[in-house]
């Protein structure tokens, strides 16, 4: 029998020749902080040393392993912490931590290689870009990797002293955080999904006893009472079997029966009046929702679900307004339409489950952006006591809305366990991550925007129509209402339903695709009324958080030293954008601050996906108690937790700080009037004291209202929409437990790109990223939330859409080689300005910036490439074949 | 029959060396024959240089060590460059010569177990009606998919040729055949077997490039990819050879380039001219005509790399 060594260990390797190395690992081994992703060799999350050299291990067949040394994340660490790990803990340079340990050992190895030949010089930037390319980050962490990695190789990290602004960091760059993919049950199933190869059909036979027929297999129907399937991998059978293999072989067992119905692919042919209708009167409650929120009423003909125009203000006299000046060939009438591409979350950990029943009781461990929600939805469907549903979420590898809701996985998982008699773990394979697994829909925006003759804004229309595929309820139009005051503003959003997969919820839904728009709009205004482009914005747009972060970039130098478009082969061109998102916070939510067994202890049934809770709950208790955050247990990711917000929305902080803020000066209080012995005189840890020595005690409390008094000018945007906004807001709460705060989230960037008028080419060279969402409760992780967000707008401007096949409906970019998301080497260097000024009346006075930090992106891009070529882009993802495009008709021209 | 058309018949093993290609075809179905790993042979890895300064690297050699090694970067710096800039360092360090040669489409038609092609035993080309974004400009037969293998065009670029266990002096277009088979990447019999690739000895002081046009700046299929080498000879070109990749369903010499620049003075005028030509015998698809633009865009770059 061949062997290996591996993290100095002596292990056999199996016979089969399709065993590849990252299954003996992960699967035989237990060593499961290597990541298994994309299972092509694109993601660098497999990534183990062979012989002291990072390989794909998800590639490498383990016979090839014979004889060899191998080192997994496991190793890299296990007696003292490599110089690479604790610099990655110290930058924060991760976030949701699934790319993490496949990052470790590149950037080991490549430190230790630098250091061996170049002793403690510093690698600059394209050094280490270039070494560590094989990698993704969907976070986006690369700013900090790349001052991690320098640091590292600087020698500055040879040393024990370090700290950490991420407290469950230690546990990232080891491999010890356990994802829902890691958990592994004693007689655990893998269950594996049958997915429809048509894309509209009605499946009239579905046998399932071909697949029980096989030994130890189970096979249970995840079809809907319609039997019908709309769209290429909606799910019809699942199979739980001992191992993937099994299962996938029973899955090729069951052959159903279908009856082909008329199908119809994408917002251009669902939308023509003889294209075939996928949701009949009758069945139209089954399309998946795009937004956040529960959706309101509106029209719906055919494909074609909308308006939905309940912003709108004076919509008739906006249209007039427009069709008189485009009549009168006025020149300042700003017309476009501008199309937004298919973003993919692209959660580097797929959506997976695994489900166990120990009599009544379910326990469900989820890759869950909300775990207190998916308990009801997993007690509702399966009408089961939610007392004796538990949802566990300890850390979430990505999520950025995809994974706000129960899914086929759940469903999956829940089923098969129960008829198994068995826990089942349900795991997405990377092709059904990128095609059926949520995503932001493509849109078509049409923007006419009217300046008035003394140079304010007239009326402005903005006309969606998104490509929602299997589901309904984008709003993109409608936000354009909580900017640019105008005196009529037409705004109406459709939904577009064809045969593709539902589109999902999206970080910041529906707010970038309507900036690309309006924000390039806004910016050809500025051209046609000869006015700087900030000064527009900050004369058109009375917001006074945005107000400040538009005078900050009226003072940077990138903005001030720009220069208009050149003709050589390399052309740099600067540009600017704004962006909002609602301050959000969820009602009901409770905190428990506890001190236990002599610790303190905060608990929330919230969860971590990357975005930092667990470390602004440790950060805000141990502020306030004068200890270190390590010093605080933070429990989360427990549906049996005190309840506790979703992950979305940007809604976590400002619901989780201002119950955790009360429940510890109540705690304060008891501590002190319980005490038998006060603190020494002059002790520099009085409540370190008074916490050791105290009886457990538990205080829970609850988000409540903000106060009334705000700044001049902040109000809740509701308030603007009159009557119809206190309606609005009510259902909010009712229906989606949302609130919308007062005071407006905002960002407004500026970025600077160069173009290679050659080979199309765009490098984006710098980013100033200015937000205004308060006080910042954790200042490294925001940091890294806002360069995270950049990174994902840079994607979604300039690499990243979907292709589907036009016929078929399958989708072709199903592998992360074809979908593409930014690497290190994209990423520009980013200057993050918060303004900390504008939420003094929300306690804590801090709200979320994960969305707000997102919305700028591409159209900042868009118009620096604008000022760079002078030619206006009007679709993303500005790709290499758009941007000759573009270069060529202009020469043409 | 070749050995690709044969595999997906299930008749005959599928080769393999490092796996790199084939392990993710295995993991979605798209390879489910037997699989037979080839033996690694002293004469099969590494790299020998002959006494005229000529190369033979074994079929067994990593891109890796291809792209990091001193005297190849001398001598062939066109195929350490092109190394250099395939794939993703953890890929490289893998990945052989041979299996770089011998790789599979990487159409997201082909890719995709559920969907026939010609490559996999069926009678036409999806992508061709259907959604071809980064597929051929030159539409030189049934299948429009580029070929995969960036080797295997910075080889053509050197007149290099391959020795199979059957054979000897295969040349480059001799093992891509001129892509009216649409079945094959490559026109190997089946079971036949690469065993090492020879170079010709470098021409004094010659000078050689290559680049590659994708959207972000590393780990990326080319959208076109140009290796060019030349000896510049009293401001002069000569010897150019130029070859482009990612084009058309097999590597292309650039003939009417080289031609334009033989004997030409090398400045940015003569350059820019040359590269128009790139597109001579150019038939973009629907989608396609973009890369006609990156064609001549890279030519113009690599050439110019070479003349300074």
């Amino acid at each position: 029998m061949n062997t290996m060594i591996i993290n100095g260990r002596v292990e056999p390797l199996p016979e089969d020749p399709d065993a590849l190395l990252i299954d003996v690992v992960r699967d035989q081994l237990g060593l499961t902080g290597t990541k298994l992703v994309c299972g092509g060799g694109v993601c660098g999350a497999c990534t183990v040393l062979v012989d002291g050299v990072p390989i794909a291990s998800c590639l490498m067949p383990a016979r090839a392993a014979a004889g060899k040394s191998v080192t997994t994340v496991e190793g890299i660490g296990a007696q003292e912490l490599h110089p690479v790990q604790k610099a990655f803990m110290a930058h924060d340079a991760l976030q949701c931590g699934f790319c993490t340990p496949g990052f470790i050992l590149e950037a080991a190895a490549f430190c230790d290689r630098w250091r061996a030949a170049k002793g403690t010089a510093v690698p600059s930037r394209e050094e280490i870009g270039a070494a560590l390319s094989g990698h993704l980050c969907r976070c986006g962490a690369y700013d900090a990797i790349f001052r991690a990695v320098a640091d590292a190789c600087a020698g500055r990290f040879d040393g024990g002293h370090f700290a950490s602004p991420r407290i469950e960091a230690r546990d990232k760059v080891t491999g010890a955080a356990r994802y829902t993919v890691d958990i592994r049950h004693d007689g655990q199933l893998e269950g594996v999904i049958l997915r429809s190869r048509d894309a509209h059909a009605r499946i009239t036979v579905l046998d399932l006893a071909p697949a029980r027929a096989l030994d130890g297999v189970t096979a249970v129907s995840l079809l809907s009472d319609d039997r019908i399937v709309r769209y290429v991998g909606e799910p019809i059978a699942a199979v739980a079997a001992k191992d993937r293999k099994t299962a996938l072989a029973a899955l090729a067992a069951i052959k159903p029966t279908s009856e082909p119905l008329p199908a119809v692919i994408g917002l251009d042919a669902a939308r023509k009046d003889d294209a075939p209708v996928v949701f009949d009167r009758a069945s139209r409650k089954r399309a998946g929702n795009v937004s956040e929120a529960a959706g309101g009423p509106a029209p719906w003909k055919r494909n074609v679900r909308g308006p939905t125009s309940v912003f709108a203000r004076r919509a008739k006299r906006a249209r007039n307004w427009v069709d008189e000046a485009r009549q009168a060939s006025n020149s300042l009438l700003v017309e476009g339409t501008f199309r937004t591409g298919t973003q993919q979350h692209a959660c580097l950990e797929p959506h997976a489950a695994v489900a166990r029943f120990d009599g009544e009781e379910l326990t469900v461990h989820a890759s869950s952006q909300w775990v207190v929600h998916l308990k009801e939805q997993i007690a509702k469907r399966f009408k089961l006591d939610p007392a004796r549903v538990r949802v566990i979420a300890d850390h979430v590898g990505g999520g950025f809305g995809s994974k706000a809701s129960i899914g086929a996985e759940t469903i999956a998982a829940v089923e098969l366990a129960r008829a198994a008699n068995a826990p089942v773990r349900v795991v997405y394979d990377r092709h059904e991550e990128l095609s059926v697994a949520g995503y932001r829909p493509a849109a078509e925006v049409k923007v006419a925007l009217l300046p008035s003759d003394r140079g304010e804004l007239k009326a402005l229309s903005v006309t969606a129509h998104a490509d929602t595929g299997a589901a309904t309820n984008s709003t993109i139009a409608g936000l354009a209402r909580l900017m640019y005051p105008a005196e009529a503003k037409d705004l109406r959003d459709f939904d577009v339903i064809s045969n593709l997969p539902p589109g999902a919820a999206f970080r910041g839904p529906g707010g970038p695709p309507m900036a690309f728009a309006v924000e390039q709009a806004v910016d050809e205004a500025a051209l046609r009324l000869a006015v700087d482009p900030i000064a527009l914005r900050k004369r058109w747009d009375p917001d006074p958080n945005r107000q400040r972060l538009y005078d900050w970039a009226l003072s940077l130098d990138t903005w001030r030293n720009r220069t208009s478009a050149g003709s050589g082969r390399y052309r740099r061109g600067v540009g600017v954008a704004t962006g909002y998102w609602l301050y959000l916070w969820q009602p009901k939510v409770k905190v428990e601050v506890a001190v236990k067994g002599g610790r303190i202890v905060a608990s929330t049934a919230t969860q971590d996906i990357g975005t930092g809770t667990r470390s602004v709950l440790a950060d805000t208790v141990a502020r306030e108690f004068d200890l270190e955050a390590d010093e605080v247990e933070v429990r989360i990711g427990d549906s049996s937790l005190p309840e506790g917000p979703g992950s979305g929305g940007s809604r976590v902080t400002a619901s989780v700080l201002p119950p955790t803020l009360t429940a510890i000066q109540k705690l304060k209080a008891a501590l002190l009037e319980q005490a038998t012995r006060k603190p020494a005189p002059g002790s520099n840890a009085p409540w370190r004291e008074l916490i050791a020595r105290s009886a457990d005690i538990a205080i829970s409390e609850t988000r409540g209202e903000d106060g009334k008094n705000t700044a001049p000018g902040i109000r809740s945007p509701l308030k603007d929409l009159g009557l119809l906004g206190v309606v609005f807001g009510w259902m909010m709460r009712r229906n989606s437990n949302i609130v919308i705060g007062a005071g407006v989230p905002s960002s407004v960037q500026v970025i600077e790109v160069e173009v290679d008028a050659w080979l199309g080419h765009v490098r984006v060279l710098k980013v100033h990223t200015g937000i205004a969402v308060g006080k910042i409760a954790a200042p490294p992780l925001a940091h890294s939330q806002a360069c995270g967000a950049v990174i994902q707008g840079l994607g979604y401007a300039l690499y990243e859409a979907r292709e589907v096949d036009p016929l078929s409906g399958d989708v072709l970019t199903a592998g992360m080689e074809d979908y593409r998301i930014p690497g290190i080497a994209d990423t520009p260097e980013i200057d993050v300005h918060f303004d900390e000024a504008g939420f003094d009346h929300v306690l804590g006075n801090s709200v979320g910036l994960g969305e707000v930090a997102t919305v700028p992106t591409s159209p900042a891009v868009a118009n620096a490439i604008f000022n760079a070529i002078g030619v206006r882009l009007a679709e993303i993802p500005i790709r290499p074949d758009r941007i000759v495009a573009a270069l060529k008709g202009r020469t043409a021209a | 029959m070749n050995a690709s058309s044969a595999i997906s018949a299930g008749s005959a093993p599928e080769f393999r060396a490092a796996g790199t290609d084939l392990s993710e075809r295995r993991r979605s179905g798209v390879s489910r024959g037997p699989i037979v790993d080839l033996p690694v042979t002293s004469g099969t890895i590494g790299i020998d240089w002959a006494a005229d300064g000529s190369a033979r690297i074994g079929a067994f050699t990593t891109i890796a060590a291809i792209a990091s090694d001193v005297r190849i970067q001398d001598a062939y710096p066109g195929i350490a460059a092109a190394a250099q800039g395939l794939a993703t360092p953890q890929i490289r360090h893998l990945a052989t010569l041979g299996g770089n040669l011998a790789q599979r489409s990487r159409c997201w038609y082909f890719r995709n177990p559920q969907i026939g092609c010609l490559k996999k035993g069926g009678s036409d080309c999806p992508a061709r009606s259907g959604n071809h974004l980064y597929h051929a400009a030159f539409d030189l037969g049934p299948c429009v998919a580029p070929h995969p293998s960036t080797m295997a065009m910075a080889l053509l670029v050197y007149d290099a040729t391959i020795t199979t266990d059957r054979r000897s002096r295969l040349s480059l277009p001799d093992f891509v055949g001129d892509g009216t088979n649409g079945a094959a990447d490559h026109a190997l019999e089946p079971g036949e077997k690469i065993e090492a690739i020879s170079l010709p000895a470098p021409l004094a002081s010659e000078r050689a490039c290559y680049q590659r046009a994708i959207s972000r700046s590393y780990a990326e299929w080319p959208l076109v990819e140009v290796c060019a080498r030349a000896v510049v000879s009293g401001g002069i070109f000569q010897h150019v050879r130029i070859a482009a990749g990612g084009v058309a369903p097999v590597p292309l010499r650039l003939t009417a380039c080289q031609v334009a620049l033989e004997g030409k003075p090398a400045n940015a005028e003569v350059i820019a001219q040359a590269a128009q030509l790139a597109t001579s015998g150019a038939r973009p698809l629907p989608m396609t005509g973009y890369k006609l633009e990156l064609l001549v865009g890279l030519v113009r770059d690599v050439v110019e790399r070479i003349a300074k």
